[in-house]
């Protein structure tokens, strides 16, 4: 704890207050009671003197960390429940903001990122992806890993291991490489070469397998197509699925398609590749020295905790009902947007400019999403 | 011993030895100062030390002489291409090596090391001969370009990376050449005995004579935009257009155009157009990557692969796959636009 850095964002000022090292625990304890931050920092690395200005902090290793975010996720919601406003004309829109707006142009906006339970289911199956590898691939056991919801939408996967602490960044690019399956050549796994990759294997060789599997017996011709593979090789694998199939049992599907030139393989493990990556933050991984939310204390965009949970458990474990901080009383806001939200187990909104009495971590939500206020009469907190 | 001279026992067995750097000179010493200087020679000509002597004690005392000779020469490329050479020797004894031997000579290193058994789990260790853990591997794959050096493309099991003899061998001597420049960065401050100190002073000159014919053409004043790699072409395109261009991105562009030579106040204006400028934060990120500020370290642009990994690469061109290197792009277009215009006296400014 000592040799860590922490900063701190504070409620009023919004600035940020950084290079700040504490002793023990109840220090820290102290030191946020009385400076009552929005957000807290803590970093990744660990430095002779963590209260030195950065280049004379004395660099002496970091832990691995990983940021998983439905922002980095193509999501089945599609963020429709997002919003984005044109800070120019005050045109706005769902879903993903433009790259300009449709209206005048203009490439400045002010967006609002909700978070739903699509949005961080996509979160936790990628999380769960990157645990795997963590531990089939690279061999670390579950005891060295420490995983938690972020308190918006992801999680965060530490590895804190002696092994790793002092992989520069160029060693820790080749992990997010790993992981996010950039740079991989198939014919190095044998593809093409007379070992052609099968269900069983492990590492990429296996995923390989297992992607090209779901990808030729899930996907429509139409889709099948839309990926850039020619007419007529998508409507023979249409065609052939039983025979697909059937392929996994014995040598794969590698030489039976025919009709399947190399560049439709190449294509169709290109997608392959893509869902079985992990999808992680890469500049958060390669980041030597970067700060990240503490554990249990608040995200100040949400007013939910940053949680950690049993990476055995991630399967059942909700974080929408287990990251609420504030569980007791009401509190009368009048919310100006909200889309339908579910907290614990209540679904709530949605809200357009009205006045409404919420639970208070509901209320706490809105707020801190800058989309509520407490009206001047409200006889708060109850 | 006389093969592994970088070795702590060898390193022991010289120190038992009791040489002092003052009587280097003493005749009794000159076969061995004879043979340093071949070290470096060798070095500096061929980039690799093959030469050996019968005389073990030769071998194992010439080596840590040459490290201080090469280290009082004072040439950070010179300590980079003897620390090469010895990395090459290392490696062509090492391929040679049976495996128990490999393996000792990695344990010496900290590696974790083993002989590989064959696992069902991955039909191609088969014919593989040793696994290392994926640290040990990554610590020395940084230099290598080809993809199949890459972690990716690696056959890894529960942390343990699958290698043939012959690749065990190469990242040993990366590790190697790595061991040797941080020897030869070691700050001491000696005064060398007169014949010494001359010979220091003759090795450099004929670095610097032989560096002379391999030194690329140094790099224009003038930045040459039609030079720019594809990654650089498409950020330095999206400024004036408004679009918002990432920090690694920013990061990217600005000590690009910095390294190709581009005055600090052209760089701040090609960000003007950006969606959030702001002169004074601009101004300051500016010049503080061209090392006018704090640190006054002067920044190069992220390596190819990084670009990659951060989805700032568009897609590789002819020339870089070539390359690994933004800048390395750079240097190499440029001579064929010099080459095409071929105008006797480089047009001053170009265009």
């Amino acid at each position: 704890m000592e040799k860590r850095e922490f900063a701190f964002l504070l409620s009023k000022e919004k600035t940020m207050l950084r290079h700040k090292g504490f002793k023990s625990v109840d220090d820290l304890r102290n030191f946020l009671q009385s400076v009552a931050p929005s957000d807290v920092y803590y970093s990744s690395a660990y430095f002779e003197r963590p209260e030195e200005e950065m280049d004379a902090k004395g660099w002496l290793g970091a832990d691995l960390i990983f940021d998983i975010d439905a922002d980095h996720i193509p999501t089945p919601c599609d963020k429709q429940h997002d919003l984005w406003t044109c800070k120019s004309c005050g045109a706005s829109g769902h879903g993903i903001k433009p790259e300009k707006c449709p209206r005048c142009g203009g490439q400045k906006f002010t967006d609002l990122v909700w978070l739903c339970d699509t949005c961080l289911e996509s979160a936790k199956e990628e999380t769960t992806k990157l645990i795997n590898v963590l531990d089939e691939d690279f061999g670390f056991s579950i005891k060295e890993l420490t995983l938690a919801f972020s308190g918006h939408r992801g999680y965060h996967v530490h590895v804190e291991s002696e092994a790793i602490r002092t992989l520069d960044s160029m060693a820790r690019k080749e992990i997010v490489d790993y992981m996010a399956g950039i740079g991989l050549e198939p014919s190095l796994y044998g593809f093409e070469k007379g070992s052609n990759p099968s269900l069983e294997d492990s590492g990429w060789r296996g995923r390989i397998a297992k992607g090209t599997y779901e990808f030729l017996l899930t996907t429509a011709q139409e889709q099948l197509e839309n990926v850039g593979l020619k007419k007529k090789i998508a409507r023979a694998i249409i065609q052939q699925k039983e025979t697909i199939l059937e392929s996994w049992k014995k040598n794969g599907p590698w030489k039976i398609l025919k009709r399947v030139d190399s560049e439709g393989w190449e294509e169709i493990i290109r997608q392959a590749i893509r869902s079985q990556s992990v999808k992680i933050d890469t500049v958060v991984t390669t980041d030597v020295h970067r700060l990240i939310r503490l554990a249990n204390t608040l995200h100040g965009e949400t007013g939910l905790l940053k949680i950690e949970v049993p990476a055995n458990e991630i399967e059942r474990f909700d974080p929408l009902k287990s990251a609420e901080a504030f569980r007791h009383g009401t509190i009368d806001i009048h919310a100006s947007y909200a889309p339908q939200f579910r907290l614990g187990d209540s679904t709530y909104g949605p809200y357009k400019n009205q006045r409404v009495e919420l639970p208070t971590a509901a209320a706490m939500l809105l707020l801190c999403k800058g989309v509520a206020n407490i009206p001047e009469d409200a006889s708060n907190v109850r | 011993m006389a093969n592994y001279p970088f070795t702590p026992q060898a390193a022991e067995h010289v120190q038992k030895l009791d040489l002092k750097i003052t009587e280097l000179d003493n005749p009794e010493y000159s076969r061995i100062v004879e043979r340093a200087r071949k070290r470096i020679e060798e070095a500096i000509l061929s980039a690799v030390v093959t030469e050996q002597t019968r005389n073990d004690e030769i071998e194992i005392l010439s080596f840590p002489i040459a490290l201080i000779i090469v280290t009082a020469a004072k040439d950070p490329s010179l300590k980079r291409r003897y620390a090469l050479a010895e990395a090459k020797r290392a490696y062509n004894i090492l391929k040679q090596e049976n495996k128990q031997k490999l393996t000792e000579v990695a344990k010496i290193f900290g590696w974790k090391i083993k002989q590989a058994k064959t696992s069902t789990a991955i039909p191609q260790t088969a014919t593989a001969d040793f696994t290392v853990h994926f640290t040990d591997y990554l610590r020395n794959t940084g230099n290598f370009r080809e993809s199949k050096w890459k972690l990716i493309n690696r056959n890894m099991f529960k942390g343990e990376v699958y290698l043939k003899k012959d690749e065990a061998a190469r990242l040993l001597s990366e590790e190697v050449r790595g061991h040797v420049e941080e020897k030869l960065e070691t700050k001491i401050e000696l005064t060398l005995p007169q014949t010494v100190a001359k010979e220091v002073e003759r090795l450099r000159q004929l670095f610097v004579s032989q560096k002379g014919k391999i030194r690329q053409e140094e790099m224009p004043t003038e930045t040459v935009i039609d030079a720019f790699p594809p990654c650089i072409r498409q950020l330095y395109s999206m400024a004036p257009n408004g679009r918002h261009i990432s920090h690694i991105g920013r990061f990217a562009l600005t000590s690009f155009l910095i390294n190709s030579g581009m005055p600090i106040e052209n760089v701040i204006e090609v960000f003007r157009p950006t969606s959030d400028f702001s002169e004074k934060m601009t101004r300051y990120q500016v010049e503080h990557i061209a090392g006018g500020r704090g640190s006054r370290t002067k920044y190069i642009p992220p390596r190819c692969d990084t670009l990659r990994t951060h989805g700032i690469c568009p897609g590789m061109d002819e020339i870089c796959r070539k390359v690994r290197h933004p800048l390395g792009y750079y240097r190499r277009k440029l001579r064929t636009i010099k080459a095409q215009t071929s105008a006797p006296t480089a047009a001053a400014g170009g265009k």
